[in-house]
């Protein structure tokens, strides 16, 4: 990475500014998107030039399923897909034992960007507001295109570090998983107090 | 390659096909009596610092239970005028690797009670089933489930829940989860009785193994540490270090071959690279597991034996029974943090026997869990159980509540044993070797859910007196499409006519053959299964030397 190119950290740390900014100024204006933009780059400039193990997809494939990923698990108050890194599985996994789904979520993808369009009049996904990308996702929620990205966005959040996502183990962190090797009794509330109380 | 012990055309005196909860044993204790021993197994013998707490890697990419990515298709049905359908993952899991399904369980590990022996006697029929009392007792059996105690290594604390037992564990109980606190604590308000559950995890060091760090990866992984009691931890190494026992691994069974007399002579096998062997025997002891070993009993089939090898019965596969289960999650107010430690620290077997007067057959017990075995990913993948979506920011929300402030109160029970219900050689799926794909049909007796109904009412029961602020429950209503616990299908009796092993787990038709595993089973129990295959295991064992060195093999 050339010593002018944004860094990943330093972007995500400039994205969750603009994030918490966002937030508090503007619901609708907390879109993955806006973030890129608010860190000087569009999504799709920001993958090609940052993600350098994004080695399947092309720059608009992942830059379109980044923006929907970060709506099943959002960017909020906490972390999301996009800090998670999940596209970086995604790519991964679509090249090797998911590679049998490449050409689903291809044709998937070409569907819902028509559709957008046909909507919005914007096929690039991951320009849209986060409240048209919801719309769209709420169309084909039902589907098994959906059910494949849903699929491959939590795997990309809770697996191993060691496969693209899961960042400096971002999904884990999220849901309270504190990976370890080594627990010692008392491991929640209940037997503390239990312990406490001589049961 | 290190240079084999055992030449494959010279004659050793016992093939065990399957290295896992049975397998590994019957070589450890044919291999310490002084017999020849060659273990074929067909995964990798993979140890300790082999495993890995990787969730994509076990429980997505099936890097232990193999199925369909694998090349091991398997194809399901509810009955058998249907056409069988490949499944995604497996219909029957288990594990591929030394130790089998003993290295990636939970580790619970139930004896059965006296009544499980002669509950038809108790009962009566059960009218369109193959409900049927077991050739032995459990007095006959207490000896072997003592073996299993010690010589494994199991935690627990006797006390008048257990059945009739002959000496104490010999690891003190797992130290109480929250999960488990949640349980007695409600069991108390309600009468019932929860106590520590025992399990085949040590809870302080044993036999030269280390006790549990309670990482938290037992179910469906293997343990880091050999804490878990598996038969690759603690019966191969037993083997293999008497000198006589030569396990091979990567090397998939093709067929049992008998001789003129129709005695089991010959074991042919690939090796990896898909070179064929045949290794000659005296006997062969046959621990494949509750599918496998039926697979190729039916693979097995010659003029000789036209119907499979062993199967003059017809009973070969049939049977099939995965304990029934039901599920009611519990979302609490303080952190549980299910996720830690074992899956469960305490069982409450009040209701091991459904009163009959109810007007259904069935009993189980009920254990505190985590909802998806304490796994992040899992958590996240499955239906969402306290939200209404199953993404956005609201699901997320949901989903950083649940996974450390929920546990579950799961029913375990019985299935009954039904001919319809039965593991066969699909005619069109083949594996990567070329051998028919194990194809399940089943569907559920009635019986099974109403037992499995009863459970889940009295888990919510459990739940409310717990105090759980929501409360999801749930178990299969249209019937269970596969299972762990693959039992039944070579099922033991004194009757050739409608079993397929004698008392002894030898097969009634080949003299020298015997079927080792969850398959003898005659009934399913209550579930968790493996503490009664071990047992059978050590118990078939001790038949097989006696006679053995009678020359009545």
């Amino acid at each position: 990475m050339s010593a002018n190119t944004l860094s990943r950290r330093d972007f995500l740390h400039a994205a969750m500014c603009s994030s918490a900014a966002c937030v508090r100024l503007s619901c609708s204006a907390l879109t993955v998107s806006a973030l890129f933009v608010a860190a000087g780059k569009t999504m799709a400039e920001t993958l090609d030039t940052e993600i350098s193990t994004i080695n399947v997809l092309n720059p608009d494939e992942a830059a379109d399923l980044a923006a929907i990923a970060a709506r099943i698990i959002p960017s909020d108050e906490t972390p999301g897909v996009t800090e998670a890194g999940a596209i970086y599985f995604i790519d991964y996994v679509l090249g090797s034992s998911r590679s049998e789904l490449l050409a689903p979520v291809r044709e998937g993808l070409v569907a819902l960007k028509a559709r957008s369009e046909e909507i919005f009049s914007q096929s690039d996904l991951s320009r849209l507001a986060p409240f048209q990308l919801d719309a769209l996702l709420k169309e084909i929620e039902n589907t098994g295109f959906f059910a494949m990205l849903r699929y491959l966005t939590v795997c990309g959040t809770f697996s191993l570090p060691e496969y693209g996502g899961n960042r400096d183990m971002t999904g884990h962190t999220l849901v309270g998983f504190d990976h370890r090797h080594v627990w010692a009794p008392p491991f929640g509330y209940y037997d503390a107090d239990y312990m406490a109380r001589g049961e | 390659m290190a240079q084999a012990p055992f030449a494959t055309r010279d004659e050793v005196d016992f093939v065990v096909i399957g290295s896992g909860a049975a397998g590994g044993i019957m070589a450890k204790e044919l291999s310490e009596a002084g017999f020849s021993v060659v273990v074929l197994e067909q995964g990798p013998h993979l140890k300790g610092p082999d495993f890995k707490h990787d969730e994509w890697a076990y429980t997505q990419n099936e890097e232990l239970t193999w199925g369909r990515r694998k090349g091991h298709p398997q194809t399901f049905r509810r009955y058998e005028h249907e056409k069988a359908e490949i499944v995604d993952g497996s219909a029957l899991t288990y594990a591929h690797n030394v130790g089998g399904s003993s290295v990636h369980f939970s580790g619970n590990f139930w004896r059965l009670r006296p009544i499980d022996f002669m509950e038809r006697s108790v009962l009566g029929p059960i009218s369109g089933t193959n409900f049927a009392d077991w050739p032995i007792t459990y007095e006959e059996l207490e000896p072997y489930y003592t073996k299993v105690d010690w010589e494994i290594g199991v935690s627990g604390q006797m006390g008048p829940w257990d059945p009739p037992r002959s000496k104490d564990y010999p690891c003190p109980a797992m130290p109480v989860k929250s999960s488990g606190v949640l349980m007695e604590r409600a069991a108390k308000k309600l009468g019932w009785t929860a106590y520590p559950a025992p399990v085949a995890i040590l809870s302080k060091a044993h036999n030269g193994r280390p006790p549990c760090i309670h990482c938290g990866f037992c179910n469906g992984f293997g343990c880091e540490v050999s804490a878990k009691s598996s038969s690759m931890a603690a019966m191969i190494p037993l083997a293999l270090a008497s000198g006589n026992c030569e396990l091979r691994t990567l090397c998939t069974v093709s067929r049992i071959n008998t001789d003129a007399s129709g005695r089991a002579n010959e074991v042919l096998y690939w090796e990896a690279d898909g070179t064929e062997q045949a290794q000659r025997t005296k006997a062969v002891v046959l621990s494949a597991n509750g599918a496998e070993s039926a697979r190729l009993l039916l693979l097995s089939a010659s003029p000789q034996f036209p119907d499979g090898l062993g199967n003059s019965s017809g009973m070969v596969g049939k049977n099939l029974m995965f304990n029934g289960s039901s599920r009611v999650a519990g979302l609490f107010p303080e952190p549980i943090n299910a996720h830690k430690s074992i899956p469960t620290t305490r069982v409450i077997h009040d209701f091991y026997s459904i009163d009959p007067s109810l007007g259904f057959y069935g009993g189980g017990g009920i254990d505190s869990r985590s909802l998806t075995a304490g796994r992040p990913m899992a958590a996240a993948l499955q239906n969402p159980v306290f939200a209404s979506s199953n993404w956005g920011s609201e699901w997320k929300q949901n989903l950083m509540r649940e996974f450390t402030h929920t546990c579950s109160f799961n029913g375990h029970c019985t299935s009954l044993p039904l001919s319809t219900n039965n593991v066969t050689l699909d005619p069109e799926v083949k594996d990567k070797w070329g051998r028919p794909a194990l194809r399940t049909t089943f569907m559920n007796h009635p019986d099974d859910f109403k037992t499995m109904e009863f459970f889940m009412e009295r888990s919510v029961e459990l739940m409310e007196a717990a105090g759980a602020l929501e409360i999801v429950a749930s178990y299969n209503k249209t019937g269970q499409t596969g299972g762990v616990h693959l039992l039944g299908t070579c099922r033991m009796g004194n009757d050739p006519d409608s079993s397929v092993v004698d008392k002894y787990n030898r097969s009634h038709d080949v003299p020298n053959l015997y079927m080792v595993d969850g398959g003898s089973l005659v009934t399913s129990g209550r579930g968790q299964p493996t503490m009664t295959i071990m047992a059978l295991a050590f118990r078939a064992a001790d038949h097989i030397k006696q006679a053995a060195r009678k020359l009545e093999i």
